[in-house]
């Protein structure tokens, strides 16, 4: 579901060749999210005739989906702040410090597992709106605000770590959390009649992530207002939209979100520690901008984020399978995203073209 | 903005509240180092003035300089390089690779190493304006596929039979002042006369300061991005250079914490983000100031996660109290900030 305003046409000629719908005559490639769809099963149903052991339910289709869960609730995280035209550097340090309260809450306060994660949520979405109040109250670019947030989280975090832990790591885990890591839809319902194997229960927080957030985007005056003050701060303050409160929403709804993909990651490892979101950055930016969400704010594609961390996951994961060593997958993964990007670029040239043809 | 309507005697009366404002912001890092230097000496008994620490110290503060000065030659277009520290690595590990298993002599390879890193600088430039796309998304997947092809070219490996030549160089010290640090103030001077005296100087912080203002007056926006991209790219092989000649090998890590350093030293130093300022002297002086809080660090035997955390809250209180100290300043002068030239170019 990809949600836009219809902010003046120049800064996103994109929002308008949407609403321009078929009498542009728009090639079948504009639509981004069916294309990304049909990228993601084309690129799946490659690696798969290669590699057979891609579709490996247990050992290749259920860490695989795992880490799209994960990753796509990051990428959510981001998008949210861009839907305002803001950066959130620190997603990464986020969800390690909403990780880290919900491993202190299972080691010293022996939480059971739901209120773990309240605890971290609210942490994180406490850190968030911190970040988001600096940036409204000051007016200081976001990008610098959160950079040295980052800055101060990956010092306090580790320092807290080393402080409270012996083994700068909290393993009390609490009944439900080894479950709640290996148990697939299989497990949960009656065997292999209502669900696949490969399908891991945390996948139910990143469905709960993308459907609350396609419904804030959709059918929520807020969500609205999040989208126009991107689309055009001057714009929406004028027209009674309370900015400050709304970028602060914002960035506190990305700390909630960056939280929850800390507390999926330390469920997936096993055990709270500080590295935990250490590589989140790179993927927040590459879901989300590959979805379809625009830096510049006020267009966000909810489903595009899925659809943009699947293709990231299933390119990363099936040239492992193929034998391309990790890291020299980052050669692929940034030229990856420049083609994309670059296509996109001409996807907006040309559809802008169009329009003013046919206006 | 009208800028064009500005008389003339209110440029000349912006000018010099400008000049104080640019100037305060280094007097008090210079302050604030002068006095974090003294309290350290005190701490230390006076070891910290001793000839090998003050030497330790400089050794290092090379690289900060260096890659904070690439960082803010980009920010004064406006622009972002999110690939410092990965062409930065990947320029040591190329450089490292070609000594130790091509056995260049150390002469071509240095030359080589910068060529590589400003042709990698130039062609992110051509990019961003070829496509058109955000030079922050631009690089940072250029940082990601040099963090690749640096993992490619030197592996799981640390590349340390290289030229001994260059690591003499590196650890040279004449009268306790390293090599390394005299090339880093040398090139900072350089890029301070560049940007105050050279024509493109001046057109780079013009097209940051207002792009509209200095297309319309002539200047190639999109040149002036080449061309801060290109700058970007030779100051990251210049750090890259030091880099290998001070660290005893290069590996894959090497860059790796460098990103975050770079931007923490021009925006201390009060380099605006959105650009057309630079600040040379500001940005040295952040760099000397965050090697002080990561030397005090050593030196009461503190966790290394203290440096991360103290930078990020200087950060912040700088950016913070900045607003506050723009915000009182360009009160009465609202046209003040937009001025192109006026960005405090020192």
């Amino acid at each position: 579901m990809s949600t836009t305003t219809a902010p003046p046409a120049p800064p996103a000629p994109d929002a308008t060749a949407e609403t321009a719908g078929p009498s542009g005559r728009l090639p079948f490639w504009v639509n981004q999210q069916l294309g990304l769809f049909v990228l993601v099963i084309a690129l799946a149903a490659l690696f798969g005739l290669l590699r057979p052991a891609f579709f490996n339910a247990q050992f290749v289709l259920f860490p695989l989906l795992s880490d799209i869960s994960t990753l796509t609730v990051v990428a959510l995280a981001q998008m949210v702040v861009l839907s305002v035209g803001h950066m959130n550097l620190a997603v990464g340090r986020m969800a390690s410090f909403g990780a880290m309260f919900a491993g202190l809450g299972y080691d010293r306060l022996h939480l059971p597992l739901i209120l773990g994660l309240l605890l971290c949520l609210v942490a994180g979405t406490a850190i968030g709106a911190l970040a988001g109040w600096v940036i409204a109250r000051t007016g200081v670019s976001s990008f610098v605000v959160t950079l040295a947030m980052d800055f101060a989280l990956l010092g306090l975090v580790s320092l807290l770590y080393t402080a409270l832990t012996d083994n700068a790591a909290f393993t009390t885990t609490p009944s439900g959390m080894a479950e709640l890591r290996s148990y697939s839809l299989a497990d949960i319902c009656a065997g292999p009649i209502c669900g696949s194997n490969a399908i891991p229960q945390l996948g139910q927080f990143a469905v709960l992530a993308l459907v609350g957030l396609g419904f804030l985007y959709r059918y929520t005056r807020t969500g609205r207002e999040l989208l126009l003050t991107g689309a055009n701060p001057a714009a929406a303050e004028l027209s009674g939209i309370p900015t400050g409160r709304r970028i602060i929403t914002a960035h506190a709804l990305s700390g909630l979100l960056a939280a929850l993909a800390g507390f999926m990651a330390a469920v997936s490892t096993g055990s709270f520690r500080a590295s935990i979101g250490g590589e989140f950055m790179l993927p927040s930016f590459l879901g989300a901008v590959l979805g379809g969400t625009l830096l510049t704010g006020g267009v966000v594609s909810v489903l595009g984020a899925l659809l943009g961390t699947s293709l990231v996951d299933v390119i990363r994961k099936g040239l492992d399978l193929l034998g391309v060593g990790l890291e020299s997958l980052n050669i692929y993964l940034g030229g990856v995203l420049l083609l994309a990007l670059s296509a996109d670029r001409i996807r907006n040239v040309v559809s802008y073209r169009k329009v003013v043809r046919s206006t | 903005m009208n800028i064009p309507n500005i008389p003339r005697d209110l440029l000349t009366s912006v000018a010099p509240a400008i000049r104080r404002h640019s100037r305060s912001t280094e007097t008090t890092l210079l302050a604030v180092v002068l006095v974090g230097c003294a309290g350290l000496a005190i701490a230390s008994s006076g070891d910290f003035l001793s000839g090998n620490s003050v030497r330790t110290f400089l050794q290092y503060l090379a690289t900060p300089v260096l890659i904070g000065l690439a960082q803010m030659v980009a920010l004064c277009v406006g622009q972002l390089n999110l690939a410092v520290g990965a062409l930065g690595g990947f320029t040591a590990a190329v450089m490292a690779v070609l000594m130790a298993d091509a056995h260049l002599p150390m002469v071509v390879v240095v030359v080589a190493g910068l060529l590589i890193a400003t042709l990698i600088g130039m062609l992110t430039g051509v990019f961003i304006v070829a496509t058109r796309i955000n030079g922050f998304i631009v690089t940072l997947a250029t940082m990601t596929m040099l963090l690749g092809a640096q993992y490619r070219v030197v592996g799981t490996r640390t590349v340390d039979g290289y030229s001994s030549f260059l690591k003499d160089l590196g650890s040279a010290a004449p009268l306790n002042i390293p090599l390394v640090f005299l090339t880093a103030v040398a090139t900072a001077a350089l890029l301070a006369l560049f940007m105050h005296r050279g024509i493109a100087g001046r057109r780079l912080l013009a097209a940051g300061g207002n792009p509209l203002a200095a297309r319309l007056s002539g200047i190639s926006t999109d040149r002036q991005i080449v061309l801060a991209h290109t700058l970007s790219g030779l100051l990251i092989g210049i750090a890259a250079v030091t880099a290998t000649a001070s660290l005893p090998g290069v590996n894959s890590s090497v860059g790796g914490d460098w990103l975050l350093p770079s931007f923490a030293a021009p925006i201390i130093g009060g380099v605006a983000l959105t650009g057309g300022s630079v600040a040379v002297i500001g940005t040295v002086l952040a760099a000397f100031l965050m090697r002080l809080i990561d030397t005090a660090r050593a030196q009461f035997s503190l966790d290394p996660s203290w440096v991360n955390f103290l930078i990020g809250v200087v950060v912040l209180g700088t950016v913070v109290g900045g607003r506050v100290r723009q915000s009182r300043v360009a009160a009465p002068l609202p046209a003040a900030a937009p001025l192109p030239a006026a960005g405090g170019a020192r």
